[in-house]
């Protein structure tokens, strides 16, 4: 064995190769996530701005609940507070694109719809935006996902989704 | 005739020329490293206890009540404080103090510091103890506000947080003074694994610090009125990711400097494992926001650019993957393996010490590969909260953090007690019950919150939705719960007994020192030392990368509007 450079730093040719399908993986790893935003269109729920907690009678969380903006596109206007959803019951036709609006009138709460690709959190202050469709027809718990207390674990919402007779 | 043994104020005064007795510990030694262990243990033994208790909760077929809790949350956040804030920062601090010191040869600058810092932690650790246990702190070892609890349990946590600082400058003052006195000499791979992270630590801790400071010690003090959730959450993360590592690199220490000796080998590349635990040291903290990806408070940029370095910092973990791999080879051929695979079976998989070691690492390959998943900032959608959350950190913090300490507590209980390790079958018997348990327990864990359970829920409670297939891993979950009951009760015994029971003195010889010595013929860069420029490098990295976040969140005219909640967290 010739003896080692001392001024280098020495990497083993296996650990080299190591290296490099690292590098690899965690690059094809990045791609996949950037075309499963940019190509499917999966991405977390996005900022739709501040809202005092204290004031929301004054804006549309005083009115909660689902309006129809044509074709098949909802609104879901839902205030979350300790320990429910308001409204607690959504019908929706099958096939539905709704953008929900969602904000916490006290304490951080969770948001998510079982087997649909939406999950965020509900933090006072701040009204989260997300948009899903659904696509099949059934019941759909909404569920609060962030300890918010006693009946945590009873804060739950339903989606109902129904057979479009038109379809 | 017992032989004289050197005074710890001995050395400390000679300053240069020290040997530590190899295989034992020194009086003064004992003490500290034991009364730190001793504590980190006894918080576990409650803490560890309330894990399968809420396995049997959950359960639609048990449904239990948690054991002198009527509250669930309450149990959970004990659980989560007494394992994974105490425990862990007991058993790193005292452990790191002991292989610090035998790894340079010499004693850590002052006693009174290491008695300062640890009843600095130790009142707090009472103090936040006392918050919860009186029912006045049911808010998770997160503690996110707006939910309130008492200030007793802020400032327990601070102390805590503040008292370990007290041990990280003590380390670095020895280290500044022993590089003088040595200039030009090696620093050994576990020394400086650990001012890698004591420097991460330090500096990540100082996010939770200011949120303590500045919203939930004023507020549950009646000093302010009302707080910011979202900025409050930025804050918290600054400092949690870098927690896990915090947790995790003492593992990596026992991986990289520990195991080789305990194996018989030497470690294949100690300036690899130098480049890994700078990255983690570096790369740990301007990625935290991976766990913000469902916030509406932070940007889809900031949220991308996070995932991005997330990725970056598995590639150190993949790094060591390769390196003690290709260590326990070595000991593989040492032990008679020929071809590409009998070496991962002709180890010693019968010893407590290795096979804890064995299968935390067996464990982590599941840890980290759900943690890539976690960190794929559109996979999160569907994983978010869910109890495949759960199932990732108890494969990594409970299966390779865990096990791994359990190893090193084997190690270096029989050395301060002078006394060889009760019942070892036993102690082997624990290793792979756990090991069998959180498989399982990851595993439903993980599948339920594919299904959609959410964690953190009292899923046995009266009115909460579990459906059908959920309720079924749930059933799962309660037997890893019933095998990782028995496997603690097991570890109690293994401890207990080597503590009161066991009556074979130590053979001294049979004892593995803590290596100190480093390979003469790998060139290691004078860089990596320059604590300063990676501080440098922390700063700026963070500025970056968090900068923004918080720019975004701290709205002159907008927020700080939540006003505390203290109601709504009761049985």
């Amino acid at each position: 064995m010739s003896t080692m450079p001392h001024d280098q730093l020495h990497i083993d040719p296996y650990e080299k190769q190591w290296l490099y399908m690292i590098t690899i993986a965690l690059g094809v790893f990045f791609a996949s996530l950037l075309a499963g935003a940019v190509i499917f269109g999966v991405q977390p729920a996005d900022a739709g701005g501040f809202v005092n907690p204290q004031k929301l009678n004054e804006t549309i969380f005083a009115e909660p609940g689902v309006r129809h903006m044509g074709g098949n596109r909802y609104e879901v206007v839902l205030l979350a507070q300790a320990w429910y959803f308001n409204p607690a019951l959504i019908t929706l036709p099958e096939g539905a694109d709704v953008t929900f609006y969602v904000t916490s009138s006290d304490i951080t709460h969770g948001f998510m719809i079982e087997h649909h690709n939406v999950n965020f959190e509900v933090v006072p202050g701040h009204i989260a935006r997300a948009q899903v469709k659904f696509n099949r027809v059934g019941e759909f718990k909404i569920l609060c996902h962030e300890y918010c207390g006693t009946g945590h674990h009873i804060m739950h919402a339903t989606i109902r989704v129904e057979a479009n007779p038109e379809a | 005739m017992a032989t004289l043994q050197p005074t710890f104020t001995d050395i400390q005064t000679e300053r240069k020329t020290i040997h530590f007795p190899k295989n034992l510990l020194l009086e003064a030694e004992r003490y500290h490293v034991g009364v730190h262990l001793f504590v980190a243990f006894l918080a576990l033994s409650i803490g560890i206890l309330l894990g399968p208790f809420q396995t049997f909760r959950r359960a639609p077929a048990l449904q239990w009540e948690i054991p002198f809790f009527s509250y669930y949350y309450q149990a959970l956040t004990l659980h989560g404080v007494l394992n994974a804030l105490v425990f862990t920062t007991f058993f790193i601090m005292g452990t790191s103090y002991f292989v610090f010191q035998r790894a340079i040869g010499r004693p850590l600058k002052s006693i009174t510091f290491i008695w300062v810092s640890f009843w600095t932690m130790f009142i707090g650790m009472v103090l936040a103890g006392y918050g919860i246990l009186s029912g006045q702190a049911n808010v998770l070892y997160t503690f996110y506000p707006p939910m309130q609890a008492s200030w007793t349990f802020y400032l327990g946590l601070a102390l805590v947080i503040v008292g370990s600082w007290i041990g990280v400058w003590h380390t670095f003052i020895t280290y500044f003074e022993w590089r003088a006195d040595n200039p030009g000499k090696r620093l050994p791979l576990a020394a400086f694994a650990i001012l890698a992270n004591f420097m991460m630590w330090f500096s990540a801790s100082l996010g939770v610090a200011i949120e303590v400071l500045t919203m939930l010690l004023p507020l549950s003090l009646g000093i302010i009125d009302t707080t910011d959730p979202q900025v409050a959450r930025i804050l918290f993360w600054f400092f949690g990711h870098p927690l896990v590592y915090f947790w995790l690199i003492p593992a990596y220490v026992s991986w990289y400097t520990m195991l080789p000796k305990q194996l018989g080998v030497k470690l294949f590349s100690d300036t690899m494992g130098r480049v890994a635990f700078l990255t983690i040291a570096i790369v740990s903290i301007p990625i935290g926001a991976h766990h913000l990806f469902a916030d509406p408070g932070v940007s889809e940029t900031s949220k991308i650019l996070h995932s991005a370095l997330t990725f970056v910092v598995a590639a150190p973990s993949l790094l060591t993957a390769f390196n003690i791999a290709a260590t326990i080879e070595r000991s593989g051929r040492k032990r008679g393996a020929t071809n590409m695979v009998d070496w991962f079976f002709k180890q010693p998989w019968g010893n407590p010490v290795i096979a804890a070691q064995f299968c935390g690492m067996l464990l982590f390959i599941i840890g980290g590969i759900t943690g890539l998943m976690n960190a794929s900032y559109n996979m999160n959608v569907a994983l978010h909260n869910t109890t495949w959350v759960v199932g990732h950190f108890h494969t990594t913090l409970g299966g390779a953090v865990f096990l791994t300490y359990i190893g090193i507590t084997f190690w270096i209980l029989p050395m301060i007690r002078r006394r060889q390790l009760f019942q070892p079958r036993l102690a082997t018997a624990m290793v792979y019950l756990w090991f069998i348990g959180m498989l399982i327990f990851g595993t439903t864990m993980g599948r339920a919150g594919i299904e959609g359970a959410t964690r953190r829920t009292d899923l046995g409670g009266a009115g909460a939705y579990i459906s059908d297939i959920v309720g079924m891993y749930m059933n799962g979950a309660a037997i890893a719960g019933v095998i990782l009951l028995i496997s603690s009760i097991l570890l109690y015994v293994v401890l207990i007994g080597t503590l009161f029971f066991s009556s074979k003195p130590l053979d001294e010889n049979e004892v593995v020192p803590v290596e100190n010595d480093t390979p003469q013929n790998e060139y290691i860069p004078a860089i990596f030392e320059r604590w300063g420029l990676w501080v440098g490098v922390i700063a700026l990295s963070n500025l970056i990368m968090w900068g923004p976040i918080l720019i975004q969140a701290i709205n002159l005219t907008s927020g700080y509007w939540s006003p505390g909640y203290t109601n709504l967290m009761k049985p």
